[in-house]
């Protein structure tokens, strides 16, 4: 991985399909709320496809919470909605078929030389793109729990929103 | 702005920010936020609209104007989650009603493809007319993000996707 992609410093804004074919910015994405970034291998995973399921669990407290959660892979944006919809997941995949950002972010999983997908890799994101936490999940147990994903986002939650205390009658 | 009212209306009309006519059935406009509400008072996400888009199909679902539902009623929240997870259509609004109601739905496709709209989630909440709206009024909504179901502070539309500091002085009045 990249060295400077630590907390403190900003991710590239990256520009990518999605899974519907869309281009999109992360940035945008982003909008104004923390986001939980996951590169991820590929749907033919079952490390990520178990990582995956968590997720999808953790999406019904994202959905009420103001925090946005985009995944990227070298999977091509249909095989991405394939999987999206198996997992019932009901947030943005994002595709670099390409590879565009795979080697500029030094994130190539070199040993596995078959499908040459991303380093299993999670961060927490300021709505900047700064980064907050990073998590590198080539081992399973390498990857962020829901708990080490709650604290994060309390922390940019804190941080960003001004009314973090109740505001004062 | 983040939002501007939706009215059908039997001609076109003055001081609209768009209008396209519904076949067979007057038509369909918008109006500024600044406006006097229109009946029905439903909002619709700004985002929604373009005076040079072109013809769609459209799913629209109405409220009753006497039985608006809470925007947080779980059917309108199974609805919403039901919209992140289908393929995302060219246009997707919810109507809001005042602070808090949910006023119904417009959903469009671009394409002609009628089937596209079969699924509408919200018209599992009320039932759905399809329009066939001619160009002037519906251009692109972008998907949103996901997987957030909630609106982004009172009054607004969803999917419109992040706060607005200018209209309450507060980013995130009304969220948490």
């Amino acid at each position: 991985m990249r060295d400077d992609l630590q907390p403190g410093n900003r991710l590239p804004d990256l520009e990518l399909r999605d899974h519907a074919g869309n281009e999109r910015r992360l940035s945008e994405l982003a909008g104004g709320d923390p986001v939980v970034l996951t590169f991820y291998r590929g749907w033919w995973c079952p490390k990520e496809q178990s990582f995956f399921r968590r997720l999808v669990g953790f999406q019904d407290e994202v959905e009420v919470a103001y925090t946005r959660m985009v995944s990227i892979s070298v999977d091509p944006p249909e095989v991405q909605a394939a999987f999206r919809a198996g997992l019932g997941a009901r947030w943005t995949f994002l595709s670099d078929a390409e590879r565009r950002y795979v080697h500029e972010l030094d994130l190539l999983e070199t040993t596995d030389t078959l499908h040459r997908p991303y380093v299993p890799t999670a961060f927490t994101l300021f709505p900047d793109l700064a980064i907050c936490g990073v998590w590198n999940g080539y081992w399973t147990w390498g990857r962020p729990s829901l708990e080490e994903l709650r604290r994060d986002l309390r922390e940019i939650t804190r941080a960003i929103r001004r009314d973090w205390e109740v505001p004062s009658a | 702005m983040t939002w501007c009212w939706l009215a059908r209306t039997e001609e076109r009309p003055e001081g609209a920010l768009a209008a396209a006519r519904i076949r067979f059935d007057g038509f369909l406009a918008v109006f500024p936020a600044d406006a006097p509400a229109p009946p029905g008072e439903r909002k619709l996400d700004a985002r929604a609209i373009d005076p040079d888009g072109p013809a769609a199909l459209v799913s629209l679902v109405l409220v009753p104007d006497d039985l608006t539902i809470p925007f947080d009623d779980p059917a309108v929240s199974g609805a919403l989650r039901a919209s992140l997870t289908a393929p995302w259509p060219d246009v997707l609004s919810t109507l809001v009603v005042g602070e808090s109601r949910f006023g119904g739905a417009l959903t469009a496709v671009r394409d002609g493809n009628r089937s596209r709209l079969d699924a509408d989630p919200f018209a599992r909440i009320f039932p759905a007319r399809i329009l066939e709206l001619g160009p002037g009024l519906l251009g692109w909504t972008p998907p949103p993000t996901g997987p957030v179901v909630q609106r982004y502070g009172g009054g607004e539309p969803w999917p419109s996707d992040r706060f607005v500091e200018s209209r309450s002085g507060n980013p995130s009045a009304a969220g948490h």
